[in-house]
């Protein structure tokens, strides 16, 4: 093998080149079994206009080993396990009230200001407590019929990462 | 060199011997998942089925369910039945085959649990279901419990798991509109 090709291979320093490659694997094993950066493909129109049908975007649970989730966070949330997730957004944390008037999202009655919200909406919803451990996710699209949109109260423990735009 | 050969051939038979004990004797959690992938790919079915494939195939579905079964389906504005025993999955199976031009049903993921007495287990399991002639599948989250019994695993119970509850959306989930894959 050539001196240059060997160089490019396997570098100048072999068991450099070893440990950096082991290094490597171990990094990618533990981010992937700890859902570091996890590719995904969106389906559907619960999130339009922000995510497109068909799209592709990262997932990440970094942050949340630095914070709790956030409002207007979008997230995915595991049902059985993490090969298909619903994606929402975070509109209601831990304790607090969420209720729908007239397509207007109010926090603990006062009107959550949603730059996000891009589709007209006539939801009307009464008001509903969260826990102590639950938030309240729902899709950007709330022009379509609330009674084809999936939202509602969430756990923290399903909530796996943030989207990574 | 003759140590190392004897070495090698002892490690190579209790390799082959540990293999052959898992084919021989799968664990439950093995049994139960090839159960329902079974489950889903013989409920599962396209256009042009000939009648008598019908009845086998929900003579076969009929199969993985206990005599009581009880099955409590709810994805509101959608799907809404309860069904107690075999005969009602047959009919419901049956209609299902049918009313609609086609079925695909996926289980992307199982969460299963294992009683410790090994005699029953659930399973937490994503249903990802497409219906012949529309665009978007509905994916819900649902919980099978398994008896075993002289037939081997049975499902017992079938509920539906509510992955984003609400009490003022009684018909929250409906479709899966949004859904990611990883």
């Amino acid at each position: 093998m050539p001196r240059w090709l060997r160089i490019l291979v396997i570098g100048r320093n072999p068991k450099v080149t070893l440990v950096r490659a082991a290094v490597l694997v171990v990094i990618c094993v533990l981010g992937y079994h700890f859902n570091a950066l996890r590719h995904i493909r969106v389906e559907g129109i619960s999130m339009l206009p922000t995510y497109q049908d068909g799209s592709a975007h990262f997932v990440s649970a970094v942050p949340y080993w630095l914070h709790e989730p956030r409002r207007g966070d979008v997230v995915s949330i595991r049902l059985a396990g993490i090969h298909v997730m619903y994606l929402k957004r975070i509109i209601g944390l831990p304790g607090e009230t969420v209720a729908f008037v007239n397509g207007k999202v109010l926090i603990n009655g006062e009107v959550l200001d949603e730059p996000y919200e891009k589709l007209s909406s006539d939801w009307t919803l009464p008001p509903e407590k969260l826990g102590p451990d639950e938030y309240f996710v729902v899709g950007d699209n709330r022009s379509m019929p609330a009674e084809n949109h999936t939202f509602g109260k969430v756990e923290r423990d399903r909530i796996v990462g943030k989207t990574i735009q | 060199m003759k140590n190392v050969s004897s070495f090698v051939l002892l490690a190579a038979l209790v390799a082959l011997g540990v293999w052959l004990w898992f084919v021989l004797s799968p664990r439950p959690e093995k049994i139960i998942r090839q159960r329902l992938t079974n489950l889903a790919r013989t409920a599962s079915f396209s256009s042009g089925e000939g009648n008598l494939a019908k009845l086998a195939a929900v003579e076969n579905v009929a199969a993985y369910f206990a005599t009581n079964v009880e099955v409590d389906i709810n994805v509101p504005g959608r799907v809404q039945h309860t069904l107690m025993g075999r005969t009602e999955i047959q009919q419901a199976a049956l209609g299902a085959r049918e009313r609609l031009s086609g079925l695909k049903i996926q289980l992307p993921d199982i969460n299963l649990t294992v009683a410790p007495d090994k005699q029953s287990a659930v399973a937490d399991v994503t249903v990802d279901v497409s219906i012949g002639g529309e665009r978007d599948s509905i994916v819900q989250e649902m919980k099978f419990t398994f008896q075993k019994t002289a037939d081997g695993w049975l499902i017992s119970r079938v509920e539906t798991v509510r992955t984003l509850s609400s009490a003022i959306l009684n018909f929250a989930p409906y479709r899966a509109p949004f859904i990611v894959t990883a």
